[in-house]
């Protein structure tokens, strides 16, 4: 579960109130005592990392909230679709996730086991890859022959809204299944046992007493998902949907207006402010599935004969259509292209790109992550734990938004220190952050800091504050605590910061499209512009390979499942 | 790494500075403007047209360093980098894109050399002399061979005609060869007469796709029946698959006829190797580059470089030059007329 639940924690911390602020144990006050520097360091990481941020609502207050001509025509269109977007992909994914968890948890049927984590793979696939195989079937004009479904099979009116909603539910539903399953593996029997003693029936009493006790983890699975449906820029941009995301990059690379696709942007951070606000008040204070869950296990009941190859039947097929066919696929076009020597530079310089700014990302994040964490756990301030907090709000905000709010302040550094350097000290270093390597990986810090900060911490918290202490007792001061107590028990954290981070890199669109250097795409930018020419052949292995790369944390967040679970997942 | 990180008295300093080294380190050595190279911001295909740069290293012994992207995304980075660009020479797509990086001061007007004046005709140039062309393409109505009878479609308002309502796909008007053709269309027909047009294709709510190439793809495909494309993507998949099931349909053949668009390369305000560049700009309308360009299924703006053998008849269609120096400055107004009609 770790992974999924670090996914959510800046959910959670962006929406929670100050008081609730996951932290590690509270230290007594030394009164008088100066900031350790490593607290210093750790709020001014977390305010550097969050300052670029504030450009965007800046962008209102500065024109006077009028908006510009650009943003005022495109934005009606652009609100409706992305809240229907948003909503669609919610309520599909909450059924669809909903129902095969509940599906799985309360019943028995052939091959229910392989299906439980066969379920989640969906989510290693990128929406814009899924986006990539549907628009390849159309295949006459490419010279790819190994089409699975044969020349121009199509799927009517997938360049809509409505196509939008299905390519996203397909790769989103996971969310929703895997917090859901667990809600409800947690679970007593007796409940539902009470429930059927009053008269119910089985099926009725999952749903009067099983399915309302996950209500906080189907709205916490739900609320990801339309997070995530909203920061979608790949899936509407290839499938022609005016949403919010595009219309971002579309006034920024077509309109060429800042001001426009700033403001665009201010009113879908606002959206996603509102919907999380939402979700706060739908989950209310329905926490109490964590007082119950004493007691025995469910026990699923037995599906026999036809009834049990029925229940099988929802979760075989959807994991055929969104994920069994379009990697079979994805091999098949890979295995065309490289059996007719279509590999060559570019997938070499496209892997080097993409391996380069992912590893840079990663130790700088990893860095930034543990300062923070350690900052806090030296000495925790208020400025500390909001600060921290602050820090991790990119992780909420869609990537289009973040490459333009990186971008404008980055150019001004560029245009004013960089020059004065240049005037100062005769240092020529041309522009060291526009269009760089090093804006990219800024622009993902603000980005993915918060994956980095939530693990570390995490770990950091199971570390007892007694051990801190007798190290201090013993002369030692807050680095050597660091360096000799925490950084070796903090192994396990740090090294899943940096998975998630480097594969969360090596799969980012939005932010890569907006900011990479020229000349130096990367695998997901190869398979995003293959996909709008139509150049299918030229992205089948870059595709396969960002899916490899996905199944990583994918796998890893199964087999931690299998042994967290052990008997009581699988009963 | 790790420990001998830990065993230091500083570890999380230490490592901050190390990884910030590192990566101002990479930005530096990836940004470097490469000394003798020729940068080019290359907004033309990537996908086979590289051959070009490669012959022309060779024949020279000049580097040259391609950096990629679309026309409109190297208009922004040249407009930000000013100055500090280390690109030299940007070869780009379509009027739109090169009107406006003249407009930006990104372009320098030069005097043509002899040998530039010999490879391309004059309307084929910048008046200023800020760029020239490389070669023309055609945008015009495609239509499905198995579904739309042969002479059914001779006009761009044919796009509008209420039989093919559901039928037509068009690619969205944030592209540049749409703006250039509507910008032409103003300058030629003015804008109520433009307006009537897009408003009569608006009216067949027509399906927006991605590219030139999707759209032949979904025409193909059968979800719809006509549309709008540059002729080249046609020459690619007809060469591609002899039997791809979309033609052209000439426009307006005896009137103005196809409207003709550029692309086109130029010196870079900022370029330090002006020499090389114009070096550079001439070899790209020699012929011999001229013929790599057609085997694309362009058309060469040297006349003295026939098309490609497979589209050699399509040479003798009735074509209409882009008006150069009226379309650019009707930009705006094309794209305010293109969201007006609720174009996406």
């Amino acid at each position: 579960m770790e992974l999924t639940s670090e996914r959510l924690r800046p959910l959670e911390a962006a929406a929670a109130p100050a008081s609730e602020a996951p932290g590690p144990p509270r230290r007594r006050r030394r009164p008088g005592g100066r900031l350790p520097g490593s607290t210093v360091l750790g709020i001014v990481i977390s305010l550097a990392i969050v300052a670029p941020l504030l450009v965007v609502p800046l962008s209102l207050i500065g024109d006077g909230f009028a908006l510009d001509p650009i943003a005022r025509t495109l934005l009606p269109t652009a609100v409706r679709n992305s809240v229907v977007l948003a909503a669609g992909v919610g309520a599909t994914s909450l059924v669809v996730g909903g129902g095969l968890a509940v599906l799985v948890s309360f019943y028995d049927f052939p091959g229910r086991r392989w299906l439980d984590w066969a379920l989640v793979l969906p989510m290693a696939m990128p929406s814009y890859v899924l986006v990539y195989v549907i628009l390849g079937q159309y295949g006459l004009a490419s010279p790819l022959q190994s089409n699975l479904l044969g020349d121009g099979f199509r799927l009517p009116g997938i360049r809509s809204v409505g196509g939008a909603v299905l390519v996203l539910s397909a790769v989103l539903y996971p969310y929703v299944y895997l917090l859901a399953r667990s809600a409800l593996v947690g679970q007593s029997r007796q409940s539902i046992e009470a429930a059927r003693s009053l008269g119910d029936g089985y099926g009725r009493a999952i749903w009067r007493v099983a399915v309302p006790l996950a209500r906080p983890a189907l709205a916490a699975g739900t609320a990801l998902v339309v997070m995530e449906a909203l920061a979608d820029f790949g899936t509407v941009n290839l499938l022609g949907v005016q949403a919010l995301t595009s219309g971002v990059y579309r006034v920024w690379n077509g309109g060429f207006d800042e001001s426009a696709a700033l403001q665009l942007a201010s009113v879908l951070v606002g959206l996603a402010l509102v919907l999380l606000l939402v979700e706060r008040v739908l989950r209310g204070r329905a926490r109490y599935h964590q007082a119950v869950g004493r007691g025995d296990a469910v026990v699923p009941r037995r599906l026999r004969g036809w009834r049990g190859w029925l229940a099988a039947l929802p979760g075989v097929v959807l994991l055929l259509v969104v994920f069994a066919l379009p990697v079979a696929q994805l091999v098949a076009w890979s295995w065309e292209t490289a059996t007719e020597g279509g590999l060559g530079v570019d997938l070499r310089t496209a892997i080097t790109n993409t391996l380069l700014v992912a590893a840079l990302a990663t130790l700088a994040a990893v860095v930034t992550g543990t300062v923070v964490a350690y900052g806090l756990r030296a000495r925790s301030t208020r400025l500390g734990r909001v600060s921290a907090r602050l820090g991790t709000i990119g992780y909420a905000i869609p990537g289009t938004v973040v490459a333009v709010a990186v971008y404008v302040p980055l150019v001004w550094v560029d245009r004013h220190v960089v020059t004065a350097a240049n005037d100062a000290f005769g240092w020529s270093v041309g522009l060291l952050f526009t269009g760089t390597v090093l804006g990219l990986v800024l622009a993902y810090l603000v980005r993915f800091h918060a994956l980095s900060f939530f693990s570390v911490e995490a770990r950091m918290t199971r570390i007892n504050p007694n051990l801190d202490d007798a190290a201090r007792s013993l002369g030692a001061d807050h680095t050597r605590v660091l360096a000799d107590v925490h950084l070796p028990l903090l192994r396990p954290g740090i090294v899943t910061a940096a998975l998630l981070v480097l594969v969360d890199v090596m799969k980012e669109l939005p932010v890569t499209a907006l900011l990479r250097p020229l000349g130096r795409d990367t695998l997901a930018i190869t398979v995003w512009e293959a996909t709008k020419d139509s150049r299918i052949d030229a992205a089948a292995l870059p595709a396969l390979l960002i899916v490899l790369v996905g199944l990583v944390p994918v796998i890893v967040l199964v087999r931690l499942r299998q042994r967290e679970g052990g008997a009581a997942t699988l009963p | 790494m790790l420990s001998r990180l830990i065993r230091m008295r500083w570890p999380l300093p230490v490592a901050g500075v190390v990884v910030a080294g590192i990566i101002v380190g990479v930005t530096i050595a990836t940004a470097s403007d490469g000394g003798n190279t020729l940068v080019i911001y290359n907004g033309r295909s990537h996908y086979g047209d590289e051959q070009v740069f490669t012959d022309f290293e060779e024949l020279t012994g000049i580097n040259v360093e391609l950096r990629g992207g679309t026309g409109p995304e190297l208009y922004e980075r040249l407009r930000r980098e000013g100055d500090d660009t280390p690109a030299d020479v940007l070869v780009t797509t379509d009027l739109a894109n090169l009107w406006r990086a003249e407009e930006a001061g990104l372009l320098e007007p030069h005097e043509l050399t002899p040998t530039l004046e010999a490879n391309v005709p004059a309307e084929l140039r910048d008046p200023a002399g800020a760029w020239v062309a490389v070669s023309t393409r055609l945008r015009v109505p495609v239509v499905s061979t198995e579904r739309v009878p042969e002479g059914a479609v001779t006009d761009y308002a044919d796009l509008g005609d209420p039989q093919y309502r559901g039928r037509t796909c068009l690619r969205t008007s944030n592209n540049e060869y749409n703006q250039s053709f509507v910008a032409d269309r103003i300058a030629k027909y003015g804008l109520d007469a433009t307006r009537e047009l897009l408003e009569s294709w608006m009216a067949n709510d027509p399906e927006i796709v991605n590219s030139d190439g999707e759209l032949l793809a979904v025409i193909a495909a059968g979800d719809c029946d006509v549309g709008l494309s540059n002729h080249y993507y046609l020459g690619r998949a007809l060469l591609e698959n002899p039997d791809f099931p979309v033609a052209p349909a000439w426009p307006d053949q005896d009137g103005r006829g196809a409207h003709a668009n550029v692309s086109g390369v130029g010196v870079v305000t900022w370029s330090d190797d002006e020499e090389d560049a114009v070096r550079l700009m001439e070899y790209l309308t020699s012929p011999p580059a001229q013929e790599l360009i057609v085997a694309g299924s362009e058309f060469a703006a040297n006349p003295d470089v026939p098309p490609a053998e497979h589209i050699r008849d399509w040479a003798d269609v009735n074509v209409d030059p882009i008006a150069v120096e009226e379309a650019g400055p009707l930009l705006d107004d094309a794209i305010a007329l293109m969201l007006e009609v609720g174009w996406n």
